[in-house]
C-alpha cells in the first residue's frame, strides 16, 4: 500500500537512499572482479599463434591460477601427481630421465611425455595429434587412468569445495561457481603464456647481439639441408605426422592411425619441436634413444623400413636414411644446443608456486 | 527509511512483473520434442532382459545420445532454425527430465517437418570451451560423452550385458559412437542429420505441439546392418562405427503429435 499521508520529502529521501544503495552495490560488484591484463609478446621469428586469447582474455590472475592448478597434485586420484610431475621445468617441461612417464600408483604411460612450451603455436597436441585445441589438452592427462586418473567433473567438484580456489576463480574470472570453462581457460592461460624463444639461436636470428660459433653455424647449415624439411620454421616442426623408422611393430602403438583410422597413418607420430632438445631426452615417442648422438646415428644408419616410412627418409638408391658423417652429426648437435632456452628453465614465473 | 524499503520493494516487483511479461510472450509460441525409448513394442528399461532379432539375450545399463541443431520446415519450404547456441541436448535414459526438449519463441505457423542432428556438428566439436556449456559441458553434464585423447563428443552410447543361456554368465558390451570428420585431416564422420515428416502441425499462441519420437533400440541391432553383439562386443570408433550410426539413424521415428 502506498503511504499517501507521508510528506513528499520523505519519498524523495527514500528514492535517493535507494539510488545510493544501488550505486554502492554495483561499485562493489565491479571492484571484486578487476583482473590485471597480461600482454604476451609474440617473438618476431615465430609464426602466428593458433590459440585465440580473444575468447579467454589473458590476465595475471588467470595465468597464476593456471599455474597453481598445473602444480596441484590434489587434482589426481592419489593426490600426488600434478601436471608438473611429468612436465618439469628443469627438464624443459618433460619428465627427466623417463622414456615413459609415471602416473598415479606409479603406472607407466605408453608414450614419452612431450614438452608443453610454445603450445600457443601448435596445430595439434600429443604424439598422435588427438587433441586439436589447447583448451582441451589438460583433460587428456587428467582423465587418463595411468596419468592423473581424475574425471574433470570430480576435479571441478573438488575445486568448488575449496574456499581458496573459489576466491581465486572469482578474482580471475568473476564467477561464484567454478565450471569447466574457467578451469580449462586457466590452464590455457598458463600453458599459452609459456613461450620459449630466448635461446642463443633466437637472439642470433633476431640480431639481438648473439653470435654462433663456426661449428654451430656449420651445424645450422647442415641442419637446413638435412633436417629442416620436417623440423621446419623457428618452431622446428612442421606439425605433421611421419614414420621415422623407429620400429617395425606397431601393434601396441599405431600412432596417428589411432586417431584417423587410416592404415596409411600407422606408425606415424608428430614431428616434435627441437627447441630445448638438449634437455628433453630420452627421445622419440617411445623414448628409445638416450642421447642426441644416438638420434643422429639413427637417421644415418638405423632407419627401419616399413610401408609407411616417410618418403623423405628414402634415398635415390632405394636405401633409407640421411647420410651423415660423425663430424656432421657432431656439428648438428652443437647447433641443436643453441636451441636451449635457459631463461625458460629459470623463469620463476613458471615454477611451482611458493617453491 | 520505511518508505525507501517500500520503494525498493515496488521497484523489485515492477521488474519481476516485466520479466514475467517477457517470458509469457516467448512462451506463447513453442513446441516440444519428446523422445520415448522403446525396444520393439516393449518399453525400454534398464536391467530388463530383451532378445535381439538374432536371438541374443541382453540387458542395458547406459543409453545416452545427443540431439542438436534443431530446425522446423514450413509447408512453403522456409525454415525456422533454433538459435545454435541453445540447440544442444543430451538425452540420458536414466534422467527422464532430459527426454523432453522444450523450445520457445518459435514463429507461429504451419510446419511440415522437424530436422535434427543425432550427435554434435563438427564446428562445435572444435570450439572454444566457453561455447561448450550446458549439455556440451565435458566437466559436468557431458561427462562420459567425450573422448579426451581423441577429442570429440560421443554421439550415441549404448552399454549393457549379454546373457549366455548355457552358463548364465553375463558379458559386457559397449557401443560408443562418435566421429565428427576430423580437424586437420579427414577422419570418420558419423554425424547423422535426421528429418522427420510431421504431416501438418500448427504452432500458435494457443497451440503448442509436442512431437513424440519413438527411439526403437531393437532396430539398433538389425536395421539396416546386422549387429551381433557376440561379434562386435565393443565398438568405439573404427570403421564398424559407421555401420552402427547407419542403424541408429533408423531408430528415430514419429509416434504422434499431441497438443
Amino acid at each position: 500500500m502506498l503511504p499517501t499521508k507521508q510528506p513528499y520529502s520523505w519519498n524523495l529521501i527514500g528514492i535517493v537512499t535507494c539510488l545510493v544503495i544501488l550505486i554502492l552495490s554495483s561499485a562493489f560488484a565491479v571492484k571484486t572482479f578487476t583482473p590485471e591484463p597480461m600482454v604476451l609478446e609474440i617473438p618476431s621469428n615465430f609464426p602466428k599463434p593458433t590459440y585465440d586469447f580473444a575468447n579467454n582474455p589473458l590476465t595475471k590472475e588467470g595465468f597464476e591460477l593456471g599455474r597453481k592448478l598445473f602444480y596441484d597434485g590434489s587434482l589426481s586420484k592419489t593426490g600426488d601427481i600434478s601436471c608438473g610431475s611429468c612436465h618439469q621445468q628443469y627438464a624443459a617441461f618433460i619428465q627427466a630421465d623417463h622414456d615413459k612417464s609415471h602416473g598415479v600408483d606409479d603406472q607407466l604411460g605408453r608414450r614419452n611425455a612431450l614438452p608443453i612450451f610454445n603450445a600457443l603455436f601448435k596445430k595439434s597436441f600429443f604424439w598422435d595429434g588427438g587433441v586439436p585445441k589447447l583448451d582441451f589438452v589438460p583433460v587428456n592427462p587428467l582423465e587418463n587412468v595411468v596419468e592423473m586418473d581424475m574425471k574433470l567433473d570430480s576435479a571441478i567438484l573438488k575445486l568448488n569445495a575449496s574456499e581458496k580456489y573459489r576466491s581465486l576463480f572469482k578474482n580471475a574470472f568473476g564467477v561464484d561457481k567454478i565450471t569447466s570453462v574457467e578451469v580449462l581457460h586457466a590452464f590455457a592461460q598458463f600453458m599459452g603464456a609459456m613461450i620459449s624463444a630466448n635461446s642463443k639461436y633466437d637472439k642470433f636470428v633476431r640480431k639481438e647481439g648473439e653470435t654462433l660459433t663456426a661449428n654451430e653455424l656449420e651445424g645450422l647449415k647442415l641442419f637446413q639441408t638435412k633436417c629442416s624439411s620436417c623440423h621446419a620454421t623457428d618452431l622446428f616442426t612442421d606439425g605433421s605426422y611421419r614414420n621415422n623408422g623407429i620400429s617395425l611393430d606397431f601393434n601396441s602403438d599405431k600412432g596417428r592411425a589411432e586417431v584417423t583410422d587410416n592404415p596409411a597413418d600407422i606408425g606415424k607420430f608428430k614431428v616434435p619441436s627441437l627447441r630445448n632438445v638438449a634437455f628433453t631426452g630420452p627421445y622419440m615417442h617411445d623414448g628409445s634413444f638416450e642421447t642426441l648422438e644416438q638420434v643422429l646415428e639413427h637417421y644415418n644408419s638405423g632407419i627401419k623400413q616399413s610401408v609407411t616410412l616417410d618418403l623423405q627418409l628414402m634415398n635415390k638408391d632405394g636405401k633409407p636414411g640421411i647420410p651423415l658423417t660423425k663430424e656432421e652429426q657432431a656439428k648438428i648437435i652443437s647447433f641443436l644446443h643453441t636451441l636451449s632456452d635457459f631463461e625458460l628453465l629459470h623463469d620463476n614465473g613458471f615454477s611451482e608456486p611458493n617453491h | 527509511m520505511k518508505n525507501a524499503l517500500i520503494i525498493i520493494a515496488l521497484l523489485f516487483s515492477v521488474s519481476v512483473y516485466a520479466n514475467e511479461k517477457d517470458s509469457t510472450i516467448i512462451n506463447k509460441t513453442g513446441f516440444s520434442l519428446d523422445f520415448k525409448n522403446v525396444f520393439g513394442t516393449a518399453p525400454f528399461e534398464f536391467k530388463k532382459e530383451y532378445t535381439t532379432a538374432f536371438g541374443e539375450k541382453l540387458n542395458f545399463v547406459t543409453l545416452n545420445y545427443f540431439i542438436s541443431n534443431i530446425k522446423l520446415t514450413k509447408k512453403d519450404g522456409s525454415e525456422y532454425i533454433v538459435p545454435q547456441d541453445s540447440s544442444y541436448f543430451l538425452i540420458k535414459h536414466l534422467d527422464s527430465t532430459s527426454h523432453g526438449i522444450h523450445l520457445n519463441g518459435i514463429p507461429a505457423g504451419k510446419y511440415k517437418s522437424v530436422t535434427f542432428t543425432i550427435g554434435v556438428d563438427s564446428v562445435r566439436n572444435t570450439m572454444d570451451v566457453s561455447k561448450r556449456t550446458g549439455a556440451l559441458d565435458v566437466g559436468a553434464r557431458a561427462r562420459g560423452m567425450y573422448w579426451v585423447w581423441n577429442s570429440g563428443y560421443i554421439f550415441f552410447k549404448l552399454e549393457g550385458k549379454t546373457i549366455n543361456e548355457v552358463d548364465s554368465l553375463s558379458k559386457n558390451f559397449q557401443y560408443h559412437i562418435g566421429g565428427y570428420g576430423g580437424y586437420e585431416t579427414k577422419t570418420i564422420n558419423n554425424i547423422k542429420v535426421k528429418t522427420i515428416e510431421l504431416g501438418k502441425i500448427r504452432v500458435s499462441s494457443k497451440k503448442h505441439p509436442t512431437i513424440h519420437i519413438q527411439v526403437d533400440i531393437a532396430k539398433f541391432f538389425d536395421n539396416v546392418n546386422p549387429l551381433k553383439v557376440a561379434e562386435h562386443r565393443s565398438v568405439m570408433g573404427g570403421p564398424f562405427s559407421g555401420k552402427i550410426s547407419e542403424n541408429y539413424f533408423n531408430i528415430f521415428n514419429l509416434e504422434n503429435v499431441t497438443y
